[in-house]
């Protein structure tokens, strides 16, 4: 998936979050990592999943909390990586169940 | 496992699958006794391109897709899961440096490995800090240079550690967790074996202590403040996976042991395979070996996928495959009967081999642990979609 439409792309984020951290809402700009929700395996878990969902590679030049505190913060950093790779980066195909 | 696989992929583990017969099978007990794989069958895992698996081609690996990595883990499992040991731990850090790694990193780091030219540790396990990787205590500290780190603390239960060249070491720098590459030669660097574990004990595991050990600063991966957020999980991903598969290869192998056991050996003139006692122990075993087989295809192939579930797949893989194979291994000694005491028996090896896969790369209680509180969790996200009001 590859939009460049910023409230699509904060929805999709601030899903994924709500869904891993067991939340209900999430304001956009709460600090996720002074929270106390997040589990040991939410950090790569988001990683993975904005590589996979918006077609972005994550490296270590962009290991940095800002980047990914916040619902906000993290839409705002993939519309900056996909607006650096947009143009090299070909669509995920759908997510496949596995038995 | 084998009706998914590939045309491929099936190819490559009857490979696989030769070579562990070839070259480890034959020898893992005499290692086991040494408590030593010796360079030779080292330097046959490198020439056959395996410490490279999973690393991209560009660097020097195969290349090949997790579910292939995984069938390998498999069949060196089946014949000695102590020699898998070592593909598990290069597999990691090289994970990690694909991952984490600066180009030059990469670079330098990954074609030695991949080639298996150095062998790589992972070196996050303390005295005082096992499954709680919060709480390690290695630090580091600037060296007042400008240009790199002062490296001190202590590492317990490293495996590979007394072979590596090369150990990917996780400390804190002002409480921010940190990880760096240690070359074995560092000034400061003390290694010592640890010997007489209860299996697993050609795997070269070593306890290291770091007195003051400079690190230069081009040698640190990732950031301050995500070796364990971030950098860690990756390898122990991988790790976990590797583990997991290897278990499957010994699960396989208390079967065909128990199987073989079962039509030829004779208690009072019957085959013990006739005796319903005998068929329950080995219907279980073989019904185990089937759902740990699809799990641990499952955990890979939402691997290769690169899905955010591979990582909860992969600790049920890893959970129930090292728990199945303790329980089989244990099934397999009792169904040889005295033979399966004795260390002339694989299975009494498998037996004492099992219980390690149950501690290395997270216990089965802090796996419990994960997986429980996310099925609870998931639970309560569906309780609460169910009281949400619908939307008119």
């Amino acid at each position: 998936m590859i939009t460049n439409d910023p409230n699509q792309v904060k929805e999709t984020v601030r899903k994924f979050i709500e869904s891993s951290i067991n939340i209900d809402a999430l304001g956009d700009d709460e600090n996720l990592f002074d929270s106390g929700l997040i589990n040991s395996l939410f950090a790569v878990q988001l990683t993975t999943f904005l590589e996979r969902k918006f077609g972005i590679e994550i490296g270590q030049d962009d290991l940095d909390i800002e980047n990914l505190k916040s619902v906000s913060a993290t839409a705002a950093f993939v519309a900056r990586k996909s607006a650096g790779q947009a143009a090299a980066t070909a669509p995920a195909a759908e997510e496949k169940a596995y038995p | 496992m084998n009706m998914f696989l590939t045309e491929e992929q099936r190819q490559r583990y009857a490979e696989f699958q030769e070579f562990a017969a070839a070259n480890v099978a034959p020898f893992a007990g005499e290692w086991d006794r040494a408590q030593e794989i010796p360079e030779s069958a080292v330097s046959q895992l490198s020439r056959a391109g395996y410490l490279g698996a999973s690393t991209p081609s560009e660097y020097g690996g195969r290349g090949w897709d997790v579910v292939t990595f995984g069938l390998l883990n498999e069949a060196l499992g089946r014949s000695d899961s102590a020699f898998a040991g070592i593909l598990t731990v290069q597999s990691m850090v090289s994970a990690i440096l694909v991952k984490w790694g600066t180009a030059e990193q990469r670079s330098r780091w990954l074609p030695p490995l991949a080639k298996g030219q150095t062998i790589a540790a992972f070196a996050l396990t303390e005295p005082g800090a096992g499954s709680d990787i919060q709480s390690i205590a290695t630090e580091f500290r600037p060296n007042g240079r400008n240009d790199g780190l002062i490296l001190n603390g202590e590492k317990k239960w490293i495996t590979s550690g007394q072979r590596a060249g090369v150990f990917l070491v996780f400390g804190k720098l002002d409480q921010k967790p940190l990880a760096c590459l240690v070359p074995r030669e560092s000034d400061g660097f003390e290694i010592e074996p640890i010997n007489d574990l209860m299996g697993f004990r050609a795997a070269g595991l070593a306890q290291l202590r770091f007195h003051e050990v400079p690190v230069p600063a081009a040698n640190l991966v990732g950031k301050p403040g995500f070796a364990l957020s971030h950098v860690a999980p990756v390898g122990l991903q991988y790790g976990r996976i590797s583990t997991a598969c290897s278990s499957l290869g010994l699960l396989r192998a208390c079967f065909e042991e128990s199987t073989d056991c079962a039509v030829s050996r004779k208690v009072g003139g019957q085959r013990v395979g006739d005796l319903g006692m005998i068929q329950s122990l080995i219907a279980e075993m073989g019904a185990n070996l089937e759902a740990a087989g699809l799990l641990c295809w499952s955990a890979c192939r939402a691997e290769d996928n690169h899905i955010p579930e591979t990582f909860t797949k992969t600790f049920i893989a890893k959970y129930f495959t090292s728990r199945a194979a303790v329980q089989a291994a244990s099934d397999a000694v009792q169904i040889h009967g005295a033979s399966g005491c004795h260390e002339s028996s694989p299975v009494a090896r498998f037996y004492r081999g099992a219980k390690i896969s149950e501690i290395i790369e997270g216990t089965t209680q802090v796996h419990e642990v994960v997986l429980g509180k996310g099925f609870v969790h998931d639970a309560l996200r569906r309780q609460r979609s169910r009281k949400r009001p619908a939307t008119p």
